[in-house]
């Protein structure tokens, strides 16, 4: 049945040499698990458009519904906090598989003539990646969102001349608000996305005009040329189930949950951004004063340009890493310090228990509506409900507690304790602090 | 710099693909196979999510709640009376207020029916003549008695009655909207 479609559509179409094209272009060297990290970034581009444009069939771009919205999304649509999900770790797995793929490219030297350009324009790429997150962050509207985009705009303004005036372009005018968020979600689901397919384009029409790499060495490239169908394509297509599946799981067992709604006036919120931007985050805090700017624009345009004419910097013609000790080097000094700082960051961040906002507020509620009338919590308060305690061990799961406090007796039949009228954000509010009452805290 | 020579010639590349298949024979074919397995499994796995992330709000039923629309008493007996029918509704992420306004018949023993305000025919809404004592549809002549029946044009069923009820002498109504056009009444 599919045969016979293509035959009748090549007899048309002369879709023979579009197959030849696509399917049997050589593979010096023959195919490898090697070459699989650009396929894999390029699938992970598709998930994220697919996840996407789904995004977009609920989200707002509005100060006033944004948050809502996304709210909505991951409460009420069904598969609406998987796919949120998917989108969110979508994005950390294609900054995963970018590393990869340049890492892979950098050991290869396969950005050496005649690959330049691909190079330069997948050091492109991997800035509008850098951009999307950039802008994608802010959309949720949420806490994080509003004041990591704020601290990112501001490091915009140590430019010296334009900063300031580059700011209020980002902003569009002097305050991050509604002129803000739909700029960057316009930047984010219009701009970008164009962008990024014009330059996919041109990274794969140079690669088809000037051919894959292959290994390093020509003997090695010499002893066989595997066409890209149907091994290649095997292997790219396991890859990419094999990521499907980990963001799939990702996305159902590590929600991504939604911090308060974004409050401007609220300055006691810790920002942090995402784990690919924390090295640079924890950078920041070794440079002070007027040395500032040193590491807000001064080091990352040195880096971002160095990377873009890398392939005329590094002018050695040897592919063979071994014999490039010094453009190695310095690449394992450049990943070693972006670890490091990345490790450092990640230690400090989790070795400060810091205080839930949420958990006070729900502390405030309890207090509100009267719960210590019935409910004991160490030694303070009423013996006719449970003693509350320790409930965060015996009860982990939030969703139990904002259920529960709906309505007592859909998961806990015979119940005694009434309904209490309360908002969502009190029942969350109450089901974190619920959560927080544990033995070690 | 010199120019850069392609290392691989038209010819080399016909031979690639000839070479591929030869050498690989029936694991060519479970190549493929693996290929189109992958393809089908991350395709099922978005597709089923991503129908359901964009059907089940058409699928969610809305709660019609109770409405108080007025007091009993200040109804004219026989003498149908427009009543304000106001509510909040949840439009996704959005509350809005929805406005409707129905008509209420207290008929000579006291009993209170309420109509929906649109003709069964093909939604307009109608107005109570009342120097004829019919309902009137405006758009296609579609003519009502005081009960709801039909008299005249096109109506193909009566006019629809909402649910309603009494409590402490305020008339309280459920708004529904039914299909139009059908002899049966289908509520949407």
């Amino acid at each position: 049945m599919a045969s016979k479609l293509y035959t009748w559509l090549d007899s048309r179409l002369n879709l023979k040499p579009i197959q030849k094209t696509l399917l049997d272009e050589p593979i010096p060297g023959g195919a490898s698990w090697i070459y699989v990290f650009g396929s894999a970034t390029l699938f992970l581009f598709a998930l994220q458009a697919v996840t996407g444009m789904f995004l977009a069939v609920y989200y707002a771009p509005t100060p006033d519904h944004a948050y809502d919205s996304i709210q909505f999304i991951e409460s009420e649509v069904t598969f609406g906090a998987f796919v949120r999900g998917l989108h969110h770790w979508g994005a950390s797995g294609m900054v995963v598989a970018i590393g990869l793929h340049m890492l892979q490219t950098f050991l290869y030297g396969a950005y050496k003539p005649p690959r330049e350009a691909m190079w330069m324009a997948g050091v492109v790429l991997f800035l509008i990646v850098m951009a999307f997150a950039f802008t994608g962050y802010l959309l949720p509207w949420d806490q994080t969102a509003y004041w990591a985009t704020h601290i990112g705009i501001n490091m915009v303004g140590t430019v010296p001349l334009i900063g300031e005036f580059l700011m209020k372009v980002m902003r569009g005018g002097d305050t991050l608000g509604a002129l803000t968020l739909s700029r960057f979600f316009a930047v984010h689901v219009l701009f970008l996305p164009a962008l990024l397919m014009g330059l996919i384009a041109v990274h794969l029409f140079i690669l088809r005009r000037v051919g894959p790499a292959g290994p390093w060495t020509d003997q090695r490239a010499e002893l066989r040329h595997e066409a890209f169908y149907p091994r290649q394509v095997y292997m790219d297509a396991v890859v990419m189930l094999g990521v499907f599946l980990v963001i799939a799981a990702l996305a159902i067992w590590l929600p991504f949950p939604l911090a308060d709604k974004a409050n401007p006036s609220d300055t006691s919120f810790v920002p942090v951004p995402e784990w690919y931007f924390l090295f640079y985050y924890e950078l920041l805090k070794y440079v002070h004063g007027p040395l500032e700017p040193l590491a807000t624009w001064v080091l990352p345009a040195i880096v971002i340009l160095v990377m873009l004419f890398w392939p005329f910097i590094d002018r050695n013609p040897a592919r063979n890493p071994v014999r490039r000790p010094v453009a190695i080097g310095g690449g394992m000094v450049f990943l070693f310090v972006v670890f490091a700082l990345l490790g450092i960051s990640l230690r400090d961040l989790y070795a400060v228990s810091r205080a839930d906002p949420s958990v006070m507020r729900g502390k405030a509620v309890y207090a509100q509506f009267g719960c210590a009338a019935c409910h004991r919590i160490h030694g303070e308060g009423g013996a006719v409900g449970p003693d509350l305690s320790f409930v965060g061990d015996s009860r982990p799961d939030r969703d139990w507690h904002v259920r529960h406090h709906k309505d007592p007796a859909s998961v806990s039949p015979g119940s005694i304790m009434p309904k209490f009228p309360l908002t969502e954000q009190q029942l969350r509010d109450l089901a974190s602090y619920m959560v927080s009452l544990k033995k070690e805290a | 710099m010199e120019p850069y020579k392609n290392e691989m010639s038209t010819e080399h590349r016909v031979e690639a693909g000839v070479e591929g298949q030869q050498a690989l024979g029936g694991r060519r074919t479970f190549f493929g196979w693996v290929t189109g397995v992958a393809a089908s499994l991350i395709g099922l796995g978005l597709a089923v999510p991503l129908l359901g992330y964009v059907i089940s709000p058409a699928l969610k039923r809305r709660d019609k709640p109770w409405v108080a629309v007025g007091s009993v008493g200040g109804l004219p007996v026989e003498q149908p009376t427009q009543l304000d029918h106001m509510s909040t509704i949840k439009d996704g992420y959005v509350e809005t207020k929805s406005h409707k306004a129905v008509w209420a018949v207290k008929q000579a023993g006291g009993d209170i029916t309420v109509f929906s305000p649109l003709c069964t025919h093909l939604g307009c809404g109608y107005h109570w003549d009342a120097s004829e004592r019919e309902f009137k549809c405006p758009c296609h002549g579609s003519v009502y008695d005081i009960e709801g029946h039909v008299l005249a044009g096109p109506a193909p069923r009566p006019l629809d009655v909402l649910p309603s009820k009494v409590e402490d002498g305020t008339l309280f109504v459920t708004y529904k909207e039914f299909k139009a056009g059908l002899a049966k009444k289908v509520e949407i």
